[in-house]
C-alpha cells in the first residue's frame, strides 16, 4: 500500500540559477504512512516550510518527487489539482487569511472549489465549524468580528472543511495563550482520532510535539537530521541544542536527576508523567 | 515620583465602535499601574485580556478616555507630547518582518535617529552602540531578510535603542521564534535591563519568560487582577489557571507533589527533589 505522502530526493533551490543560489530543502527523503501523526521541528531556515509546501503542490520540487497516495502529484494538471483537495495546508497565522463576508462563506471556500453540491458544502461546513468549537449564530458574523482565537478557529474549519486525507498545520498555536494552546492541541488531537487522516504538525514547541506525535522529524540545513520516536529524539538533548532546538523543562528536570543518580526515567515529557515518576519511588513522594 | 516612569491612574479604554453597531466593552477598565524605572516587568493574561491595549497606552499610541497616563511625568494629550513619549518608550512587536524597513540592517537601526533630525556622527555613534548591545554589530551590512528571527527581533531592539529610550516596551517579542531565537531575545532584553538600566516591559504568553522579571502582573477582562513577584504570583497554581494561564514545568511540578514554597526555575526544581530524595535514602 502507498503512503499517504511520499517525498523522494525532494530538493529545492531558492535563486535556482543565480550566484546566491540556495538549496532551502536538499534530497529530503520522507515517508509519511496513513494516519500517522508527525510532528516537524527544527530551527527557522532550517527547511520545514519548504518542505511542507510542497506537499500539495504549492511550490514544485527543482529535484525530486512528491507521491501523495503513491502518484507524483506534477504528474498532470487534473493530479496537481486533486493534491490541493487531498493535502490541506494551514498556515501560521491563518486567521491573516480570512477574506469572506460571513464565517460560512470563508469555511465554504475550499469546498466550493472543490464543486461540491451545495448540500454536501452546507454539510461539511457545519461538521467543521461544530468540530472547532464555533456555534452556528458565529457563522453569520464577519470574520473580522470574532475574537482572536474564534478567528483561528475559523481558518482552521476553512481547510477542515475540505475533509482532505492530510491535513498539515503550520505553527498552529503560535500566538496562543496557554489555555488556547492546550484546547487547539486538544482538538487536533480528537480531529485525528475521529477522522483517521493524516496530520503533521510543524511547531517550536517541543511541549506541544510531545504530547501528539508519533514520529518526530528534526529539519536541520535543509536536510533530515534525525528521526524517530519522541523518545528516541528527545532523548537527545545536547544534539537538539546544538540544532537551536532544546527540550521541554520537565525533560530536562529528569534528565538531570537521572544524572545525579536518582532511579527516575528520563522519558518524562508532562509534569503529570513527572509527578507518577517520583511517587513511584515511593517513601515522601507517595501522594 | 522620580524612580517611576510610566504611571497609570484609574485608566479605562474603549476601542471606537463602527456606526450603527453597539458600544464595545472597554480594553481596559480603571487600572491603576506604576512601572518603575529600571524596573522587569512582565505583564501576562490570556489573548483579549488587555495587554495589547495596555501597551500601546504606555507610548500614546492610544490616549485613554477616562483616567491619566504618564511617562516621565507627561501626559501625551498633544501630538506634541506623544512625540516627546514615544522618545521615552520604544515598542517592539510580534512579527519581525513588519518592523523592518530598510535593506541593510544598519540603516534599519539608524531609520528612527535619522527621522528625528540627529546629527549624522551621532546617527553613527548610536547605530554602532546599539547594534554592539544586542549582539548583532558583525551583522550590520546585511540584508535583515535574510536574517532568522531571533536576528530580526534583536535588530528591532536595536533600533529602539538607537532612539535612545529609557523604556522597552515588548509585545509577545518571541511568540513567533524558535527555541534558541526565543532565548537570544531574552537573554539580550534582560542584559539591557541590567547594564544599560532600560526599563523593560515585556508581555508574553510564555510562563518560563516570567519568572525572570522583578515583577508579574496578570490581566483578565480590562483588569489588572494579580501584582507581584513572580513567586508571588506563580505559587497561586490555581488562580493562575483560573485567568486562562498556566506556571512555569518546574513550578507545577513541585506544587503538585506537595513540596513547600514557590520554585520557579530548573535548577532550583532539581536541587529540591534531589535534597529530599537525600532525605528519603538517609
Amino acid at each position: 500500500m502507498s503512503y499517504a505522502i511520499e517525498a523522494i530526493g525532494l530538493t529545492h533551490y531558492y535563486a535556482k540559477g543565480t550566484q546566491q543560489q540556495v538549496a532551502a530543502v536538499d534530497h529530503v527523503d520522507l515517508a509519511v504512512e496513513r494516519g500517522e501523526l508527525v510532528g516537524m521541528i527544527g530551527h527557522t531556515g532550517s527547511g520545514k516550510s519548504t518542505l511542507i509546501s510542497h506537499f500539495n503542490g504549492l511550490l514544485k520540487p527543482s529535484e525530486g518527487k512528491v507521491l501523495v497516495d503513491g502518484v507524483d502529484i506534477w504528474r498532470d494538471k487534473e493530479t496537481l489539482r486533486q493534491s490541493r483537495f487531498k493535502v490541506g495546508l494551514c498556515f501560521q497565522y491563518p486567521e491573516y487569511q480570512l477574506f469572506e463576508e460571513t464565517v460560512y462563506k470563508d469555511i465554504a471556500f475550499g469546498p466550493g472549489n472543490m464543486k461540491l453540491p451545495k448540500e454536501e458544502i452546507d454539510a461539511r461546513v457545519r461538521r467543521a465549524a461544530e468540530f472547532v468549537g464555533l456555534t452556528p449564530a458565529l457563522l453569520e458574523k464577519s470574520p473580522f468580528d470574532l475574537s482572536g482565537g474564534e478567528k483561528r478557529r475559523a481558518a482552521i474549519a476553512g481547510v477542515m472543511s475540505m475533509e482532505p486525507e492530510v491535513l498539515i498545520f503550520d505553527e498552529p498555536a503560535a500566538g496562543l495563550d496557554p489555555r488556547g494552546r492546550k484546547d487547539l492541541m486538544a482538538l487536533i488531537r480528537s480531529y485525528r482520532a475521529e477522522t483517521g487522516s493524516t496530520v503533521i504538525i510543524v511547531s517550536h514547541s517541543m511541549e506541544d510535539i510531545a504530547s501528539l506525535a508519533d514520529r518526530v522529524v528534526v529539519m536541520n540545513h535543509a536536510k533530515i537530521a534525525m528521526q524517530g520516536t519522541v523518545d528516541e529524539v528527545y532523548s537527545q538533548g545536547d544534539a537538539l541544542r546544538e540544532m537551536g532546538l532544546n527540550v521541554p523543562d520537565i525533560t530536562e528536570i529528569f534528565a538531570r536527576l537521572h544524572a545525579q543518580g536518582l532511579p527516575v526515567p528520563t522519558n518524562i515529557y508532562t509534569v503529570a508523567d513527572g509527578v507518577r515518576a517520583l511517587q513511584a519511588l515511593g517513601g515522601r513522594w507517595r501522594a | 515620583m522620580n524612580d517611576t516612569i510610566i504611571e497609570f491612574e484609574n485608566v479605562t479604554f474603549t476601542y471606537d465602535s463602527e456606526e450603527g453597531e453597539a458600544p464595545k466593552t472597554p480594553a481596559l477598565r480603571n487600572v491603576t499601574l506604576r512601572v518603575k524605572r529600571g524596573e522587569f516587568l512582565a505583564v501576562l493574561g490570556h489573548n483579549g485580556s488587555g495587554k495589547s491595549t495596555l501597551d500601546k497606552l504606555c507610548n500614546a499610541i492610544y490616549t485613554p478616555q477616562s483616567g491619566v497616563v504618564r511617562v516621565n511625568g507627561l501626559v501625551g494629550d498633544t501630538e506634541e507630547k506623544a512625540d516627546q513619549i514615544r522618545r521615552i518608550v520604544g515598542m517592539v512587536f510580534q512579527n519581525p518582518d513588519n518592523q523592518i524597513v530598510a535593506t541593510i540592517v544598519e540603516d534599519d537601526v539608524a531609520f528612527g535617529p535619522e527621522n528625528l533630525g540627529v546629527e549624522p556622527q551621532e546617527i553613527r555613534r548610536r547605530v554602532d552602540d546599539a547594534l554592539k548591545a544586542v549582539n548583532m554589530y558583525e551583522f550590520r551590512l546585511r540584508e535583515p531578510h535574510k536574517l532568522s528571527g531571533g536576528q530580526k527581533q534583536r535588530v528591532a531592539i536595536a533600533g529602539v535603542l538607537a532612539m535612545q529610550t529609557d523604556c522597552i516596551v515588548l509585545d509577545e517579542p518571541t511568540a513567533m521564534l524558535d527555541p534558541k531565537g526565543r532565548e537570544e531575545v531574552m537573554s539580550t532584553v534582560h542584559r539591557l535591563n541590567e547594564e544599560m538600566g532600560i526599563t523593560v516591559i515585556l508581555v508574553t504568553h510564555f510562563m518560563d519568560e516570567a519568572v525572570a522579571a522583578d515583577r508579574v502582573v496578570v490581566m483578565d477582562s480590562g483588569r489588572i487582577v494579580m501584582t507581584g513577584t513572580p513567586a508571588q504570583v506563580f505559587s497561586q497554581v490555581d488562580t493562575v489557571r483560573r485567568y486562562g494561564l498556566d506556571v512555569p514545568q518546574a513550578t507545577e511540578l513541585c506544587h503538585a507533589l506537595g513540596m513547600p514554597g514557590c520554585v520557579l526555575t530548573i535548577e532550583d526544581c532539581v536541587a529540591q527533589i534531589a535534597a529530599r530524595a537525600g532525605g528519603d535514602a538517609g
